[in-house]
């Protein structure tokens, strides 16, 4: 076979195989003690791009192999994966290689997810991509937390029960997929409706939820986020979280089982958990983590809508937006913590007077995951309520609302501490790299500006074809 | 072009002046520069409404996606309340000219102004929910930041009231774009076009979605506690607005978006929505009565008036439509140049309590003279401005239910009982032994000038209001039954 065939014949796989080169220039570079900060970055950013690049030129046309497929999900899904990852990437501190060869491997995971086929490699990605991210949990804590992997610190804690909450989803899986296999012989997406083929895709979809952390399956969720570092639980909201979703819409999307019509009350009632146990939280990047578990509340009501709409790739535009809207708004939340070094309310107090740019910007920020126009957060959210709507889910619908209500008092509690107590902070505010700045100013600039522009909609309905 | 500029100049002002001040400008100016520049557009813009040469004034829409389209269109009423804001922003401004402020306050207003401009004129019902929920931020912080002692509780609660109504708000335009689709097949968003299913729960709810949304911001009795707090704790600038422009685009909403949307519901809707207008008459009165705080009661007597204004449009007829309308504009005179002038005193004097003053007449006639003034106006003393719009609300609602006009009248008559006592115990009466009135000195030139900014128009428009009745008449005149 001479070259220009066989690049043709790997072009499908460009991507994962960008990624897989990624990692493993990363492990040679760790091998050969060549580790600096920019080497890793760069040597990261270039598998990204070259795998972005793969997945854009990828016709959208249904399949490439027995194992996977490309559609304009795919498509779509690979860019929200790639963009959560891209600010830890670029603004993590890589003093050793182990973590940046994890987050690539686990990106590696997020893209055969996004191609697979049937279920059986959606579960082989499952796993590629949650195994490394157990892993970063525990090797990338949060400032000032000891490091390392032994009992008693508490980002080895968070992984341990991270772990073992991703066990048992994947457990659950497997036992979906052995009632999938007797139900039809087969490891396809296609259901035949049987009971035990209802059953097995309900057990699968559990297996989503876990990964999304929706209520009641949400136990795991605020440690974690709370224990890594603040970056890393930015990438675990978006990519991670998207996976979840992606997930959980190819099961829905092919079976059409019976699960589907839980989805909305799952949705709302994780939405209702995390206002109301985000209340009564002092630190703020627990805040933050209740507040992306209400986030994933919208994205499975949003589901359970899109589901019952006929699953068709168009209308998952709103479901997508908001998911792309979210690793700004998530992203840039969670790079201010780190940035600033704020952990508690009484950090944040004046704010608005001694660094406006910083405080506009979580404000922004804030608003934005409130869903309070004209932020982009706002309009992300009305597309998912609207197709709520539009399913005739009412009653979930007026739920959500009112849970969104709830949520504003935690979110508007960030501003009043910023611009309205008196006093202010008597602990120091870091200065922080400017890349992260960077990231932060990016993110709230764009929660501020998208939602003046409903227009650009129409180019992420473009990617959904 | 010219709509968008009305909302959107306002907005780009105000990014002006909250920069100004790394510039080494003066915030002040910048904003007075811009509020008179966009006062100076509205008038020039709606010049054809005098006499009625011109019926609207409209923009070509643009559909973006999903139906949403970007059309703006004005008539008389839009142009009036346009007006009415751009005035009373300007007021508000100059009301506040000798405090030492940051150039965050002065673009707040702007900020404010241009979104309400946007509610006033947007045809498209995404675009109209976008600017109502963009003038909470910029209140939020006037009420949060430069207001008096109680202002972060004050402005906790009016952001989560608010927002709780918007979201019924929404709840309502999902529904009517919703049903829109299903019975066409198109997706619309234009206020213009869509209806409500003639009946049926869906039809009920979609109905109480919207009073509850709309009825929050006038607001109607049962959701009305945000009001005296917000008032009460606002710096007087903002309070001037809260009461004069954003009560406005409640009733505003029921006029635009929710009678069209039931245009044959005129009997069904009218013993709910004129019932709760009736309740607001009394209740605000009579909660007025008791106040012993200048601005909360003021804000009291904000809702009964309100109340007015919904009778009026409640009734369906044409005087009643019309007078309602009317006097939409003319709260926003009486009540801005109300608290204005508490505004003054409680600069002289940090107190606003009505124990707190007495025989101002002899420290201050100027402003006795304005306060009486307006006060009468307020009641609704024929010759000025109040009398026009509630006798054509209640001779409006009479035609169709008597019952109710004369719970209305009761409120006309109990509005003195709550406004001369405190006229008197502030003005006339003996000067209390905590009294501070030796500190109030009288109006200054630029007090003074705001001042008949505001009186000349309420007596003109008492004197002879038929050329704003020709203005709003034909704007509300689809809606008489």
């Amino acid at each position: 076979m001479n070259p220009a065939a066989l690049f043709l014949r790997l072009a499908p796989m460009g991507s994962g195989i960008s990624l897989f080169c990624g990692v493993l220039g990363v492990a040679f570079a760790g091998i050969f003690k060549k580790i600096n900060s920019g080497l890793i970055r760069a040597l990261g950013l270039l598998s990204l791009a070259l795998a972005a690049a793969f997945v854009f030129a990828q016709p959208a046309n249904g399949s490439i192999s027995a194992l996977l497929q490309a559609d304009p999900m795919t498509k779509a899904w690979c860019g929200v994966f790639y963009a959560g990852a891209l600010p830890f990437l670029i603004a993590g501190t890589w003093e050793d290689e182990v973590p940046a060869l994890l987050l690539l491997g686990s990106l590696l995971g997020m893209t055969l997810l996004a191609f697979s086929a049937n279920l059986l490699m959606l579960f082989i990605s499952l796993e590629l991509l949650s195994l490394p991210v157990y892993l970063l949990v525990a090797l990338t804590p949060a400032k000032g937390r000891p490091k390392g992997l032994s009992f008693g610190c508490p980002s080895w804690e968070a992984a341990i029960k991270y772990f073992f909450a991703g066990s048992v989803s994947a457990a659950f899986f497997l036992l979906g997929l052995a009632c999938h296999y007797s139900a039809t012989g087969g490891f396809a997406f296609a259901g035949n409706g049987s009971f035990l083929d209802q059953t097995a895709f309900t057990l699968m979809a559990v297996a989503a939820l876990f990964k999304i952390g929706a209520a009641p399956w949400h136990f795991w969720l605020p440690d974690v986020y709370e224990a890594a570092e603040p970056m890393l639980s930015g990438f675990l909201s978006t990519s991670v979280k998207a996976a979840g979703v992606f997930m959980l819409m190819r099961l829905g999307q092919y079976s059409q089982a019976s699960f589907i019509s839980l989805l909305p009350a799952i949705g709302a009632l994780t939405m209702i958990v995390a206002a109301l146990a985000a209340l009564n939280q002092t630190r703020l990047q627990r805040l933050l983590a209740y507040s992306s578990l209400g986030h994933a509340g919208v994205l499975v009501l949003g589901v359970g809508a899109w589901l019952l709409l006929g699953a068709s790739e168009k209308n998952a535009l709103p479901i997508f937006f908001y998911l792309f809207s979210y690793v700004f708004m998530s992203n840039g939340a969670f790079f201010f913590l780190e940035l600033t070094g704020v952990s508690e309310w009484r950090d944040l107090r004046g704010l608005g007077k001694t660094r406006p740019v910083l405080a506009f910007c979580f404000a922004a920020l804030a608003l934005s995951l409130a869903g309070i126009p004209p932020t982009a957060g706002f309009l992300a959210k009305f597309l998912v309520f609207w197709q709520v709507f539009k399913a005739g889910l009412y009653v979930p619908l007026i739920a959500a609302s009112l849970a969104t209500l709830a949520a504003l008092v935690y979110y508007l509690r960030i501003i009043r501490e910023m611009y309205l107590e008196e006093g202010v902070a008597t602990s120091k505010i870091e200065a922080g790299t400017g890349m992260v700045r960077l990231i932060v100013t990016l993110s709230a600039a764009y929660s501020a500006v998208v939602g003046f522009l409903p227009w650009i909609l129409s180019a992420f309905q473009r990617v959904l074809g | 072009m010219i709509l968008t500029l009305f909302w959107a100049f306002p907005i780009v002002g105000a990014l002006f002046t909250l920069f100004s001040p790394a510039f080494n400008l003066r915030a002040r100016w910048i904003s007075l520069i811009c509020a008179a520049m966009e006062l100076y557009l509205v008038l020039e813009a709606g010049t054809g409404f005098w006499g009625g040469h011109l019926a609207s004034l409209s923009e070509p829409g643009k559909i973006l996606t999903y139906g949403i389209s970007y059309s703006f269109s004005m008539d008389g009423l839009s142009w009036l309340l346009c007006l009415l804001n751009a005035f009373l922003t300007l007021i508000a401004l100059l009301s506040s000219w000798k405090q030492d402020l940051s150039a965050g306050f002065w673009a707040s207003f702007l900020f404010l102004e241009g979104a309400v401009m946007g509610v006033f004129l947007a045809q498209d019902l995404f675009f109209f929910y976008i600017f109502w929920e963009a003038m909470l931020i910029p209140m939020f912080f006037i009420i949060g930041l430069w207001g008096s002692e109680n202002r972060v509780h004050a402005a906790i609660k009016f952001f989560l009231f608010t927002f709780f109504g918007s979201l019924f708000l929404l709840l309502g335009i999902l529904a009517l774009v919703v049903f829109h689709h299903q019975t066409t097949g198109a997706w619309s968003w234009d206020m213009n076009i869509l209806r409500a299913p003639e009946s049926g729960l869906y039809a009920i709810l979609t109905f109480a979605a919207f009073v509850v949304g709309f009825g929050v911001k006038i607001p109607l009795v049962p959701i009305h506690t945000w009001l005296p707090d917000a008032h009460t704790e606002a710096p007087a600038a903002g309070s001037i607005i809260l009461a004069g422009v954003l009560l406005k685009v409640g009733v505003y909403g029921f006029l635009r978006v929710l009678l069209p949307a039931f245009p044959n519901w005129g009997m069904k809707a009218l013993p709910w929505l004129g019932g709760l207008a009736a309740i607001n008459v009394i209740y605000g009165a009579l909660s007025a009565m008791a106040q012993m705080d200048l601005k909360r009661l003021i804000a009291y007597s904000s809702i009964a008036h309100l109340g007015f204004c919904v009778l009026g449009i409640a009734s369906r007829t044409a005087q009643g439509l019309a007078g309602g309308s009317l006097q939409l504009i003319n709260h926003g005179l009486t009540t801005g140049a109300l608290f204005l002038m508490v505004g003054f005193l409680y600069e002289r004097t940090h107190k606003r309590g009505l124990a707190d003053f007495g025989d101002l007449v002899s420290q201050a006639p100027l402003l006795t003279f304005f306060f009486g003034v307006t006060v009468f106006a307020s009641i609704g003393l024929p010759g000025l401005n109040g009398f026009v719009g509630e006798f054509m609300s209640l001779s409006g609602m009479a035609k169709v239910s008597l019952p109710i006009a004369v719970v209305g009248v009761f409120g006309v008559t109990i509005a003195a009982f709550y406004l001369l006592p405190a006229f008197q115990a502030v003005f006339l009466g003996e000067r209390k032994p905590a009294s501070v009135s030796s500190r109030v000195f009288d109006l200054d030139f630029r007090e003074q000038a705001l001042l008949w900014l505001l009186i000349v128009p309420m007596i003109a428009i008492g004197l002879h209001p038929g050329p704003l009745l020709n203005i709003v008449g034909p704007a509300v005149g689809k809606l008489i039954l």
